[in-house]
């Protein structure tokens, strides 16, 4: 097997470029998902853009519009839901995801092609990213690093120690709600080439099997970032080689995130050693 | 000619719902002096610091800090936690933990400079750590995480030093570290204000205390306000013994 | 066309029981769900027995044996997993979900008739019901039923104060495995009717709103069975009317029942806590 040769064909080099990005900005926003244990919120936002995306379909409008939308929508009601703590955040936010994905789903069942459709919206279709893709993916990174770049020791000092981040005069909200944006651009970008429902491996698993390899944030990102992207390219390839050789079509989307996984178990199974050697 | 007392406090009341928490607190604290408060669990210490730091709002009466509202004055005040509420997983050094001192002080968009290191590397030697400046902060022992986090506030260089019940589960060596940073922090000209259950460490560390049970029970110089009348208003009757020279014991 | 016209199609009639039998069981059970707080775990549990349901279509065994027995080798998997030291509870789940249902996914793509089936999997196709899932249904929810009854004051305990319940002897990991297969039983059930990514809705709403209206627990179950009935059939009653999807929309039912008792529950609603702000006393002057 070639992990090289798929990416001769145009349309292979489009998604070859589309999942790097990706997979290293979600790497990049996932390590502060995982290190404030909201992987819960961020699989709530890849439900909500549902209906965003749907309404801007059958609009027709551009479906990246449409998520955008309902993305920033869910970040604020995200944010202003987190400082009620009521009935239990976890239940309130379970409600309120799949309240939105309902609404979107009855939409689009009133429409023909329901299951074509929904298929596309939940799973993606990388191999069909184009240069408008490409040049909204990459904007979008651009400003995501950026703000993370920026805000990153604010948004550190909020993770480990709210109480004294507000001490200290930060608004954790505001920067909650920061974080949350960060969050839904993420799922925006990603939601033509893997889809909702395969977004949130990119976001947690990487920086997850990260964390297992280190103990500093600097570190953990790099490593982030590093594995997210090397999850696009191996998954990819993988996907392609299967395909052409034995005949199977396997979803590209899916085979990044198992690949990713297999990362993640790879580091879960390497990381004792790592720590026994440091020791020494 | 005394100077502006760094905290004023004038009937301050805190309300969650109907109940009020913590009600008609009255003092002040000038630069250099230390106050404890004293009492037992439930008796809304924490509100109270935490309506000092502004983070929680006044039902009635006031609070100034530095002659300014709460929320105004914040870069001035400093606040040390307990340690335990932190997560000990969380991968950052105690020299980060340090760092997030200076934050205030390095504003947004920025990054710490040299100085800013200097002043981390300092405060942490003066609570005894130097050397354990990159080890993981949740690797480290409770009584050397407490003293991570007053180097923390001891880097932000404030005028009002806030301490939740610094000394819970920390070991004697630490005691003694805190003690005498704080003793430092203090002849600098910073006001201290520290929510404690241990009256003999009041004793050492604080000239004057502030009893509390729900309401202000006394708020004066240790010596005339530590006594067993105020402490047994304070506690309800329960019997209680203080460490250190004395022993009083108050039974119900 | 009136609405009880619709009922006299057979279809109709086994969607209707199958609305009644599911919403009760994922009402009863949504009280246990967030007792122990595994709102984000039961929404876990729904994506990864996706697998398992494409290896039983595959093998042409039963779709909810293979859902289940997959779904019980998650149970596992997750509290393996974070059990470990740096891998904390949530991502530990977030990792497993996606994993499983990529694999799902994978599984599924590699063969013919990936939209249809996918489609009903993941959002319901209720008025598709046959007998034999019926069947399914309300034996599963008897013995579900069963256990919760018998178990209750152990449960309850265990969700409550584990320590405490390990003092006095008992078994807490057997009790907590069992409470996981039962909520991982009541998911796979739920699949026909609402489909997995929702079945946590129904599941988690009906008991977060009967908690907003009672204190009792064995009232809240009871409440939270009947809402849960009530918003399937109501769901399941519009969307044949409007011809839209029933899984959606008896979601849709439950949560709007949440949202207005977020608001207008006596005690707990949003209104009944402003007015006892309002309403409150001054402080008292100082002394």
């Amino acid at each position: 097997m070639n992990l090289f040769d798929p990416f001769t064909l145009p349309y292979m080099q489009r998604a070859l470029l589309e999942v790097l990005v990706l997979g290293a900005l979600a790497g990049a926003v996932g390590v502060l998902v995982v290190l404030r244990r909201l992987a819960f919120v961020g699989d709530a936002l890849t439900h909500t853009v549902f209906p965003g995306i749907v309404i801007a379909h059958l609009l027709g409008r551009s479906v990246v519009a449409g998520a955008l939308a309902f993305g920033v929508l869910t970040a604020v009601l995200l944010t202003v839901l987190g400082s009620h703590r009521r009935v239990g955040d976890d239940a309130a936010l379970a409600i309120l995801l799949t309240s939105f994905f309902s609404v979107g789903v009855v939409l689009i069942s009133r429409t023909r092609g329901f299951t074509a459709d929904l298929t596309v919206f939940l799973f993606g279709r990388v191999l069909a990213v184009d240069r408008a893709d490409l040049a909204q993916t990459l904007a979008v990174a651009v400003v995501a690093t950026l703000v993370l770049a920026l805000l990153h020791k604010e948004l550190v000092l909020r993770a480990f120690d709210p109480e004294a981040a507000a001490a200290m005069g930060y608004r954790t909200r505001a920067l909650d709600l920061v974080l949350n944006l960060l969050i839904a651009l993420v799922v925006v970008a990603a939601v033509e080439a893997v889809g909702t429902v395969l977004v949130i491996a990119l976001i947690v698993v990487p920086a997850a099997a990260a964390r297992l390899l280190t103990d500093r944030v600097a570190a953990m990102t790099a490593v982030a970032c590093l594995l997210g992207a090397a999850g696009g390219w191996l998954g990819l390839a993988v996907s392609f080689e299967v395909s052409v050789d034995h005949d199977l079509r396997l979803a590209a989307g899916a085979t990044i995130v198992v690949v990713l996984v297999g990362l993640f178990l790879v580091a879960a199974a390497v990381a004792p050693l790592r720590r026994r050697m440091a020791a020494r | 000619m005394e100077p502006d007392p760094v905290l004023v406090l004038r009937r301050a009341t805190v309300a969650y719902e109907r109940e009020p928490v913590v009600e008609g607190v009255d003092g002040e604290v000038s630069a250099g002096q230390s106050v404890a408060l004293i009492g037992p669990n439930g008796a809304g210490k924490s509100t109270l610091i935490r309506a000092v730091l502004g983070l929680v709002p006044l039902t009635s009466g006031t609070i100034e800090v530095l002659g300014r509202p709460p929320q105004a004055a914040r870069r001035q005040v400093a606040y040390v936690p307990q340690a335990d509420t932190l997560d000990p997983e969380f991968p950052v050094s105690a020299l980060q933990v340090v760092l997030m001192g200076r934050y205030p002080r390095v504003g947004w968009l920025r990054r710490p400079g040299g100085a800013d290191r200097q002043a981390a590397q300092r405060a942490l030697a003066e609570v005894g750590l130097a050397e354990r400046a990159s080890t993981r902060f949740g690797t480290l022992s409770g009584g050397q995480r407490q003293r991570v986090l007053l180097a923390r506030a001891i880097a932000q260089e404030p005028r009002l030093l806030l301490l939740d019940e610094p000394f819970n589960g920390v070991d004697a060596l630490s005691q003694d570290l805190l003690l005498a940073a704080l003793g430092r922090l203090r002849a600098a000209g910073a006001a201290v204000v520290m929510a404690t259950h241990d009256l003999g460490l009041a004793h050492l560390a604080c000239d004057e205390v502030c009893l509390l049970n729900r309401h202000q029970i006394g708020f004066g110089p240790i010596g005339t306000t530590l006594t067993p009348e105020l402490l047994r208003a304070t506690y309800g009757g329960q019997a209680l013994q203080l460490r250190g020279d004395g022993v009083i014991v108050a039974r119900p | 066309m009136s609405l009880l016209d619709v009922f006299g199609d057979g279809f109709a009639r086994r969607a209707l029981l199958e609305a009644v039998m599911v919403g009760g069981l994922c009402g009863a059970v949504g009280v246990h769900v967030l007792l122990r707080r595994l709102p984000f775990f039961t929404m876990a549990l729904g994506h990864a027995t996706f697998p398992g349901v494409v290896l039983a279509a595959l093998a042409g065994i039963s779709l909810f044996a293979g859902a289940a027995a997959f779904g019980a080798v998650v149970v596992v998997v997750v509290a393996l997993l974070g059990a470990r030291e740096r891998v904390d509870d949530t991502s530990a789940v977030g990792v497993t979900l996606s994993g499983a249902f990529a694999l799902g996914v994978l599984l599924l793509s590699a063969q013919a008739g990936f939209s249809r089936d996918l489609t009903a999997y993941l959002v319901g196709s209720i008025i598709t019901v046959g007998p034999g899932d019926l069947v399914t249904t309300a034996v599963v929810g008897a013995v579900v039923l069963a256990v919760l009854a018998a178990l209750h004051k152990e449960l309850v305990l265990g969700a409550f104060d584990r320590g405490g319940l390990a003092a006095l002897g008992y078994p807490v990991l057997a009790l907590d495995v069992v409470l996981l297969l039962v909520i991982e039983a009541t998911v796979v059930t739920s699949i026909p009717a609402v489909g997995t990514i929702l079945a946590v809705a129904l599941i988690v709403a009906p008991a977060a709103t009967a908690r907003l209206w009672t204190e009792r627990l064995r009232a809240t179950m009871a409440l939270a069975a009947a809402l849960g009935a009530t918003s399937g059939v109501v769901g399941l009653l519009i969307s044949l009317q409007w011809r839209v999807a029933a899984g959606a929309t008896i979601v849709l039912v439950a949560a709007a029942l949440f949202a207005v008792s977020l608001v207008v529950a006596p005690r707990h609603g949003l209104l009944a806590r402003a007015r006892t702000i309002s309403a409150a006393p001054g402080p008292t002057p100082a002394g």
